[in-house]
């Protein structure tokens, strides 16, 4: 009966109530994206580390992997120091260098990794074979496409160019064995990746024996902050960043998202608020004879509150509803313009939808509905009966 | 390159005085190390320092090498400059002699870049080609380029913030319209004595616009207020988060001027289309007859 009667006050003034429901829509929309953003990020960082398994990763001290050209030296004494730790199950070393490519009388340059294929963590191979020999080399279709390469080519690949002199250094031919897709990568960065001891044989002395990265898979059952503070005490040349550290220097350095999400999403509730409040008092200012009538043949104050508060719990989850998919639809518009900042890798994303982020903008609309309600209805409960209907009687 | 070193750069405990030259480091480095004018430190462009033993529990048989090091005096702490590229980074700086960082580096003769100021009558174009026709193992880009180049990121940000902005503006309008439409029906009694007594339906809708238009201004000149005091506390918070002088929230007359103008059009628009609605409305209509 109360609803009915709600739907019924809203139905009258057809125009307004899609009006505001239209609003509500808008609002709910970037409320949902604001969450998807203020969530989404780290949500979507975190599934990009955890997936290949690896707890822990090791950089050169003071930096974060691959940020700097820096490297950590001793790649065999440290390996040793790691296995002594019962609960590191799997080491990764990772050598990152720069490569130059001659194909078609030009220089191509990329980024190259040193890898041990049986523990990498970097890439997924899509087709073709993987770095099983030493002399080969996989690479990704953006690499592969600047030199017009394909698996089964040979390419003349050096880790070093005087552009001074014009002339290579480390230079090696490598048989392309495999098309690959680098879960860190950028979209357009040109990525290859070689067995590590193939790399080591390209560089100089001074780089030999190097990695960037180590990548560490913990004993399942291990505490891998445990595993991280042990390593950090007896290798302190390299910074040990367990998931959990690399996530919140992730959102150190993003925090402005977050922020400008928590920010924009309070407006857009406010407005959502501001605007389901205003229609509902207009539309209880128009009925005030009705509800003296109601009022004045039995109906309960109760009564009223709870029909009044329908009105702007209807409104608010009607647009709510609408919104949610018109949310989805902006998230992606706004997650492609994100998606272009450069290094990004392409895992991740700005807006990640999950059914929590859609839950919470549903909620905290249907509140903002119930809280927008409570001042009319307040207002219509307290309407002094007989003063009302005459005042009525006289217009 | 050159950033690569500096946070690469490594402040260990006082070492036997070896050298007397100064270095200059910015004030988040000077916060984070706890340095002050005239303290020493020792400089190592690797990080960690290979004069650092493994301990280990298992003896591996690895045996450091030893990185050349120098210990320096912080003759200055200065602050960081407003480069966009360095905002959300984090790094800290160090400013010293050229030859002292090629030293320490293990560079030799090189450097990463020649920044180069023609004279203001040069013309920048000829200038460019001449080096870089002569130009052996390097090239020549004007600064501007550069800077386009480098600032991607914020142009980025720049695109996103345009796409906030036209959502915004949307959710803007539709409530200036409901707010208009009920303002305006909430006086159908008055237009439609209006309309009895003989006034024309579009003094009425002018009258309307007018009014709109005096709400959209009044509206935009407390919004441009309100946006000024937020830039203001914008600027304070991330200047302080980010160690930078860099203005991350300017208002510009530019910007008052279009939001004006947009809050202006926008209102004259909703008010056409409330007033619309009632004036086709007969006057009988409205009063309930």
């Amino acid at each position: 009966m109360r609803l009915t009667l709600a739907l019924a006050a809203l139905v009258r003034h057809r125009a307004r109530t899609l009006l505001a429901v239209i609003g509500v829509a808008v609002a709910a929309a970037m409320l949902l994206d604001m969450v998807m953003l203020a969530t989404g990020m780290r949500e979507s960082f975190r599934q990009l580390l955890l997936s290949r398994g690896f707890d822990i990763r090791l950089a050169p001290k003071g930096t974060l992997p691959f940020d700097t050209d820096a490297t950590i030296p001793s790649v065999g004494a440290i390996t040793t120091v790691l296995r002594s730790n019962p609960d590191i199950r799997e080491i990764s070393p990772v050598l990152g260098s720069s490569i130059h490519i001659q194909a078609a009388g030009r220089d191509v340059s990329g980024s190259v990794l040193g890898i041990n294929p049986s523990v990498q963590g970097d890439y997924e191979l899509l087709s073709g074979t993987d770095v099983t020999e030493p002399g080969v080399m996989v690479a990704n279709d953006y690499l592969l496409g600047l030199v017009h390469a394909r698996i089964g080519d040979t390419l003349s690949v050096a880790t070093g160019y005087d552009p001074q002199t014009r002339s290579y250094s480390g230079q090696r031919k490598l048989k392309v064995t495999g098309r690959v897709r680098f879960i860190y990568g950028a979209a357009e960065q040109a990525s290859a990746a070689v067995r590590r001891e193939t790399l080591d044989s390209m560089e100089s002395d001074a780089r030999r024996d190097r990695a960037s990265l180590f990548m560490i898979r913990v004993r399942p059952g291990a505490d891998p902050d445990r595993v991280r503070d042990w390593i950090e005490t007896y290798i302190p040349t390299v910074s040990a960043i367990s998931i959990a550290t690399a996530i919140a220097q992730v959102d150190q350095r993003l925090s402005y998202f977050r922020q400008l999400a928590v920010i924009l999403g309070a407006v857009s509730l406010f407005v959502g608020f501001l605007l389901v409040t205003t229609l509902v008092t207009v539309s209880v200012n128009e009925r005030t004879g009705e509800i003296a009538v109601m009022r004045a043949i039995g109906v309960s104050r109760d009564h009223i509150v709870q029909q009044i508060v329908a009105e702007g719990v209807a409104i608010s989850v009607v647009g709510a509803l609408l919104g949610l998919g018109l949310g989805l639809v902006t998230a992606r518009y706004l997650n492609a313009i994100l998606s272009a900042f450069p290094g990004l890798p392409t895992a991740i994303d700005f807006f990640l939808f999950q059914p929590q982020a859609a839950w919470s903008a549903l909620g905290l609309l249907t509140l903002s509905g119930i809280g927008a309600g409570i001042y009319p209805a307040w207002r219509a409960a307290s309407l002094p009966i007989s003063e009302t209907l005459r005042r009525e009687a006289i217009a | 390159m050159l950033i690569a070193f500096i946070v690469a750069l490594l402040l260990l405990p006082q070492t036997p005085q070896t050298s007397s030259r100064t270095i200059a480091i910015d004030e988040s480095l000077a916060a984070a190390a706890k340095l002050k004018v005239g303290d020493r430190v020792t400089l190592l462009a690797r990080p960690g320092g290979e004069d650092f033993a493994v301990m280990t529990a298992t003896p591996s048989g690895y045996s450091p090498g030893v990185a050349p090091a120098e210990t320096v005096t912080v003759g200055a702490i200065v602050k960081r400059g407003a480069d966009p590229s360095e905002v959300a980074r984090g790094d800290f700086l160090v400013r010293m002699h050229l030859d002292q960082l090629q030293q320490i580096s293990g560079y030799g003769d090189r450097v990463d870049r020649f920044a180069v100021a023609a004279k203001p009558s040069a013309n920048i174009g000829r200038l460019l080609s001449e080096i870089n026709d002569v130009a052996f193992g390097f090239r020549a880009y004007r600064s501007r380029d550069i800077a386009v180049e480098t600032s991607r990121t914020f142009q980025v940000v720049s695109r996103f913030h345009r796409a906030i902005g036209l959502i915004t503006i949307v959710a803007s309008s539709i409530f200036l319209l409901c707010i208009m439409v009920l303002k305006v029906e909430e006086r159908k009694r008055d237009i439609a004595a209006l309309r009895l007594m003989g006034i024309s339906r579009w003094s009425i809708v002018k009258s309307i616009i007018i009014e709109a238009a005096v709400v959209a201004i009044l509206g935009s000149g407390l919004g441009v207020a309100l946006g000024w005091v937020v830039s203001l506390v914008v600027n304070w918070h991330y200047q302080a988060l980010y160690h930078t002088p860099l203005e991350f929230s300017i208002v510009t007359p530019e910007v008052i001027g279009v939001s004006v103008a947009l809050s202006l059009v926008l209102g004259a628009l909703a008010g056409i289309l409330a007033s619309l609605r009632l004036v086709r409305t007969p006057p009988l209509v409205l009063l309930g007859r």
